[in-house]
């Protein structure tokens, strides 16, 4: 062994101690002071086992999560009980992130003891990380627009995931329906193993573009791209008129969809879920894909499709006496879209819940939530906004045609709280990245303080 | 009904966040006074005979430098409708990339250049670090109907624009034409382009309600426009100014 890889590990281990001494937990912190000094310091981990990961802008995490609990259920190889999986399922998906949390499980010569590694990834990290990590599998959901002031324009980000790819010769799962995602597949033409996924044409599918998308034209000769339909923003079925590109045999489906029982048919069996979401659809085909690669036990991807729910924040809900929420993160125009597509598919009366923050994580500039559709907005009887971009959201609805009026404005969160649950009924919360968790703990008080139960 | 035309240049392509949303902001204005905004749109390698001094705003939004590429040419063959527009008097309305096209060139971050349509002697030159970008919420003071109004916006732009003849505003908090600049944009009685997006109208009212009364003057109606609620958009504006420009 390398004598600096000794005293990487020496020193990160000594720094996670200590930060558990003081009471803290690791965060980005000693993979940060690490890769200052070195910054190709996840070299010094030795991990044999398989590393599968999930990048793209939106699903990350709800893919990680369901790839976690399914590889957890597989049985050891020794039969005593159930496989050792390592994941990071809290969302610190930046090299830093996770080489801190490899600091945690490794021993002193930097070994990871563990059956498999399943890492959500930023899209913008995957080249430093898997440069120094040997990568079994990458599962791309989608390339969106996402805080353009952190992360620059989504050409650049797809153009560094391929720079990537072209080297990369293991198994890629990529989605059919983005053609940000599909034009990776020939990124190395000797890789044999990509391998695509997609999800039948569904009933909210439309023939014209209905949200804000990206990648318009052709990538490979600049042609535009033409669509037999639209699933939500710019994923759906496409093809090149120019030359060919998009004509792709998905080899798992999503069929035969069931929204009134929640089912729906993977390769000619039934199969029922928490969630019927559109974007959802297509993260449990990746993860269907990702577990076949495995060979893994359909009962086991039965059993967590029908009762895994991440919650976090996503499609999480919350009720009270008569009333109920479902909260939704939304970092970005599609991630809103969708939630209002579920929102509008609700035939109820409902109340909505919007928490709009710009701090630096969430990127400053809140001018996306003009590429959020609100032009369909079925029975919304009333809008609470909060945050610290409150008035910004809601003069965007104002301005779709809603009534001024209906909207009230708290940018405390304890506030926006009490009025969302001040009438009974159906309600649904949207909140952005920095918000979501305050969002909660906010909702979770006041549900306590009227003696609910959080 | 009164109506105004406006013409909205490549939606499709210069589109970066939000900036469709002025058009969705002078709909709103237009039709809570009975007044109806119709949208035209001229698109990229589709030839129309729409004539450009007809309308009452022509209105280009901001894009990436690969974007304003793909168009350059398309742009160069509407010049001398735009420039027919300009001189009958039609509102431009020019955000970011639209804003650097109108004057004589943009050289991109790659020191390609682009030639602009040469309305304007301003040009713009980006920085060759892709990172280096005035990026941030900013506040300008021009002047509408001799009245001092505070502009807020988000700027992002790495281009840098020099020789600007008349300016939209001055610089309260942000960068402006260039680092640090004082001035912002470009403006004429009838000519607003700026790098501010958020989208550029839908926290200055009284910015999009300049737009519309000029173009009801041109057109010889009355152009006092009827109050309207903003009660919305009056707590935004203080309760930003109150964050932006009370720094110490």
């Amino acid at each position: 062994m390398k004598i600096i890889y000794f005293f990487t590990i020496l020193f990160g281990k000594l720094m996670v101690k200590l930060l558990k001494l003081a009471g803290r937990d690791a965060g980005n912190l000693p993979g940060l002071v690490l890769w200052t000094f070195n910054h190709n310091y996840l070299k010094a981990f030795k991990i044999d086992c398989p590393i599968i990961a999930v990048t793209g802008t939106n699903g990350k995490t709800s893919t990680t999560n369901f790839l976690n609990r399914i590889f957890a259920e597989l049985p050891s190889k020794d039969g005593s009980g159930k496989v050792k999986v390592i994941t990071n399922m809290q969302g610190n998906n930046l090299d830093t992130g996770i080489g801190s949390m490899l600091l945690k499980y490794c021993d002193m010569k930097g070994r990871v003891e563990a059956d498999y590694l399943v890492l959500e990834v930023d899209e913008s990290h995957v080249p430093v990380i898997f440069r120094q990590l040997p990568l079994e599998t990458l599962v791309i959901l989608n390339f969106f627009r996402d805080q353009l002031d952190r992360n620059g324009e989504v050409e650049t980000l797809i153009l560094k995931v391929k720079g990537f790819l072209e080297t990369y010769e293991g198994n890629l799962i990529l989605n059919a329906d983005d053609p940000n995602v599909a034009r990776l597949g020939t990124a190395n033409p000797n890789n044999k193993k990509v391998h695509y996924y997609s999800v039948e044409k569904y009933e909210g599918a439309t023939s014209e573009l209905y949200e804000a998308g990206e990648g318009r034209f052709c990538p490979t000769c600049g042609e535009t791209l033409v669509y037999d339909y639209y699933q939500y923003s710019h994923i759906g079925r496409f093809r090149c008129p120019g030359c060919g590109f998009g004509e792709i045999t998905p080899e798992v489906q999503i069929k035969a969809l069931d929204f009134e029982h929640s089912a729906f048919e993977i390769e000619g069996e039934r199969y029922t879920a928490k969630h019927m979401g559109i974007y959802h659809l297509y993260n449990l085909s990746a993860v269907y894909l990702a577990a076949k690669l495995y060979n893994i036990d359909h009962g086991i991807v039965h059993r967590i499709f029908e009762s895994f729910e991440v919650n976090n924040g996503r499609l999480e809900q919350f009720t009270l006496g008569g009333s109920s929420l479902l909260l939704n993160l939304a970092k970005n125009p599609v991630g809103a879209n969708m939630t209002l597509r579920l929102l509008n598919q609700d035939k109820r009366e409902k109340e909505l819940l919007f928490v709009l923050n710009d701090n630096v994580a969430d990127g400053l500039d809140v001018s996306w939530i003009w590429d959020i559709n609100f032009s369909i907005f079925n029975g919304v009887t009333r809008v609470v906004t909060s945050g610290t971009r409150a008035y910004d959201i809601a003069i965007r609805i104002k301005c779709s045609g809603y009534d001024p009026d209906k909207i009230t404005v708290l940018p405390d969160l304890d506030d926006a709280a009490a009025e969302i649950f001040r009438h009974e009924g159906v309600k649904y919360g949207i909140a952005n990245y920095t918000a979501i968790q305050p969002t909660r703990a906010a909702l979770k008080r006041y549900i306590e303080s009227k003696g609910g139960k959080a | 009904m009164k109506t105004i035309k406006l013409l909205h240049m490549y939606p499709n392509v210069l589109d970066l966040y939000g900036d469709s949303g002025n058009v969705e902001v002078l709909k709103y204005r237009c039709a809570q006074r009975g007044i109806e905004l119709q949208v035209f749109q001229h698109l990229m390698d589709k030839p129309d005979d729409i004539d450009f001094a007809s309308m009452d705003i022509i209105y280009l939004g901001g894009g990436a430098d690969y974007e304003q590429q793909l168009l350059a040419d398309d742009l160069m063959g509407c010049k001398d409708r735009v420039k027919a527009a300009y001189d009958a008097g039609v509102f431009l309305l020019m955000i970011c990339g639209g804003y650097q096209l109108l004057g004589q060139y943009y050289k991109d971050s790659n020191g390609e250049e682009i030639p602009g349509l040469g309305l304007f002697t301003y040009h713009t030159e980006a920085s060759r670090n892709k990172r280096n970008r005035c990026i941030g919420n900013i506040v300008v003071e021009t002047e509408l109907m001799g009245e001092p109004y505070k502009v807020i916006g988000f700027e992002n732009h790495g281009g840098q624009t020099t020789d600007v003849a008349t300016p939209f505003g001055k610089v309260l908090c942000g960068n402006g034409n260039c680092w640090s600049s004082e001035t912002e944009g470009y403006c004429e009685e009838r000519v607003i382009a700026t790098y501010l997006h958020g989208p550029l109208l839908s926290k200055n009212p009284g910015l999009a309600d300049y737009v519309i009364s000029k173009c009801l003057e041109r057109q010889g109606e009355p152009s006092e426009l009827a109050p309207l609620n903003d009660k919305l958009e009056q707590e935004c504006r203080e309760m930003l100014f109150g964050r932006l420009l009370n720094k110490q």
